[in-house]
C-alpha cells in the first residue's frame, strides 16, 4: 500500500528530524507568550520552519505585522521552485485545482527532499497516495513536537539546544547528497554550498538564497547540457 | 502600542492572533505554493524545464544549509565554526560507514555538536 509505505519512510527518520526542529519552534512561541493554539495554527497553515521562526521571532522583537508578512514572503520564495518541480509528479490522472492546492500545501523542504527522487521511480498511480501518507505523518509529528516544545520551553540546556539546531543542516546535506545522481545534481549542490557564503555578504537576506539558487541551478543545468553535447559528438550521434 | 492596528497586541486575546496568523503568516507564504499551480500548467513531468527547476531548488537548499553552518542563529553560535564544519564531516563519515544511513549521519553530527558545545564552547 503506497500510503502506508510513505508513512513507513517518514517514521524511519524524517518525522523525527522535523520534530526536533519543531520542538524549537514550540519553545520560541512559549517565550513569545503566544497561546498554544496560535503556534499550532502556524504549524498547520504556514508549514515552513524558517517562516514560522521569522513570524514568532519578529513578534518577540515587536515588528509590525506588515513588515513580518514581507519577510515571511521573502523567506518562502524557496517554496516556488520546490513546488514547481514536485507538483507535476502529483497530478495523477484527473488533475484538479483543489487537489493541487492541497498537495502543494504539504510541500516544504523535508517533503521535497524525500519525494523528489522517490516519486519518479514509482508507478504513476501510487505517487499521490505515497506522498500524502508521508506528509500527513510529518504533520502529526510536527504538531506533537510543537506542543511538547511549548511545554518544555526554557528547560533545555543551551548545549542541547545547539544540537537541535544542527539537525536541519546535517539532515538536509546528507539527504541532498543521497539524492544526487547525475552531474547536474552534483554541480547544483556544490555551487549552492560555495556561492552562499560568498554572496550573502553582498545581497540582502532573503534575496541571497534566491540568487544562489538561480545562479547555481542555471550553471549546473548548462554544465549538464554541455557534457551531453560533448558525449553526443564523441559518439558520432550529434553530427 | 495597543492602539496600533498593525501590532500583534492590537486586540490582545480573542481571535485576533489567529486571524493575524492567517493574514500575515499563512497568505504571504502560501502565495508561492499557489503560484506554482499556474506555472506548471502544460508542463510535462519529463520536461527539460523541470530539470532546471530541480537544479535551482537543489542549489537553493544547499545555500540554506551553508548559511546555517557559516552564520548560525540562536544556540548554535555557542559552537565555533571549526566544530560546526567538523561535525558535518563526522556526519558524513558515519553516513558512509553505516551503509549510507542518513539516520546514523544525523545522529553522529548532532552528537558532535553537543560535545563541542560542552567542551569547546565559544566564550562570550
Amino acid at each position: 500500500m503506497p500510503a502506508r509505505n510513505g508513512m513507513r519512510i517518514a517514521l524511519q527518520g524524517p518525522m523525527y528530524f522535523l520534530g526536533l526542529t519543531f520542538l524549537g519552534i514550540g519553545g520560541l512561541a512559549q517565550q513569545a507568550d503566544m497561546p498554544l493554539g496560535v503556534v499550532l495554527l502556524t504549524t498547520v497553515l504556514i508549514w515552513a520552519g524558517p517562516a514560522q521562526v521569522i513570524f514568532i521571532g519578529s513578534i518577540i522583537n515587536g515588528l509590525s505585522l506588515p513588515a513580518i508578512a514581507l519577510s515571511i514572503s521573502l523567506s518562502s520564495v524557496r517554496l516556488l521552485p520546490m513546488c514547481v518541480s514536485l507538483l507535476p509528479w502529483l497530478r495523477g490522472r484527473k488533475p484538479s485545482t483543489l487537489l493541487a492546492v492541497f498537495s502543494t500545501h504539504q510541500i516544504a523542504v523535508t517533503a521535497w527532499v524525500e519525494s523528489i527522487r522517490r516519486l519518479p521511480d514509482m508507478p504513476a498511480s501510487e505517487r499521490l497516495a505515497w506522498f500524502m501518507g508521508f506528509t500527513q505523518t510529518l504533520f502529526v509529528g510536527a504538531l506533537a513536537a510543537t506542543g511538547i516544545g511549548y511545554l518544555l520551553a526554557g528547560a533545555l540546556p543551551k548545549e542541547l539546544a545547539a544540537g537541535l539546531l544542527f539537525v536541519t543542516p546535517v539532515y538536509f546535506t546528507l539527504a541532498l547528497f543521497r539524492n544526487a545522481r547525475d552531474a547536474i545534481d552534483w554541480a547544483a549542490l556544490a555551487l549552492g554550498f560555495v556561492l552562499a557564503p560568498v554572496l550573502r555578504s553582498f545581497l540582502s537576506p532573503g534575496f541571497d538564497l534566491l540568487f544562489v539558487g538561480l545562479i547555481g541551478g542555471t550553471a549546473a543545468w548548462l554544465i549538464k547540457r554541455s557534457l551531453r553535447t560533448r558525449s553526443l559528438k564523441n559518439s558520432g550521434v550529434g553530427r | 502600542m495597543s492602539g496600533d492596528i498593525w501590532n500583534w497586541n492590537w486586540w490582545s486575546g480573542g481571535l485576533w492572533p489567529y486571524l493575524a496568523v492567517i493574514i500575515f503568516g499563512f497568505l504571504p507564504s502560501e502565495i508561492w505554493r499557489m503560484m506554482s499551480i499556474f506555472l506548471v500548467r502544460g508542463i510535462d513531468e519529463k520536461s527539460e524545464v523541470l530539470e532546471w527547476v530541480r537544479a535551482v531548488s537543489t542549489a537553493l537548499l544547499a545555500a540554506v544549509v551553508a548559511n546555517i553552518i557559516v552564520a548560525p542563529a540562536g544556540a548554535l553560535q555557542f559552537v565555533p565554526l571549526w566544530a560546526r564544519a567538523g561535525a558535518m564531516v563526522l556526519g558524513f563519515v558515519a553516513y558512509f560507514l553505516l551503509r549510507k544511513s542518513v539516520l546514523a549521519g544525523v545522529f553522529t553530527g548532532v552528537a558532535a555538536v553537543i560535545a563541542a558545545a560542552l567542551w569547546a564552547p565559544v566564550v562570550h
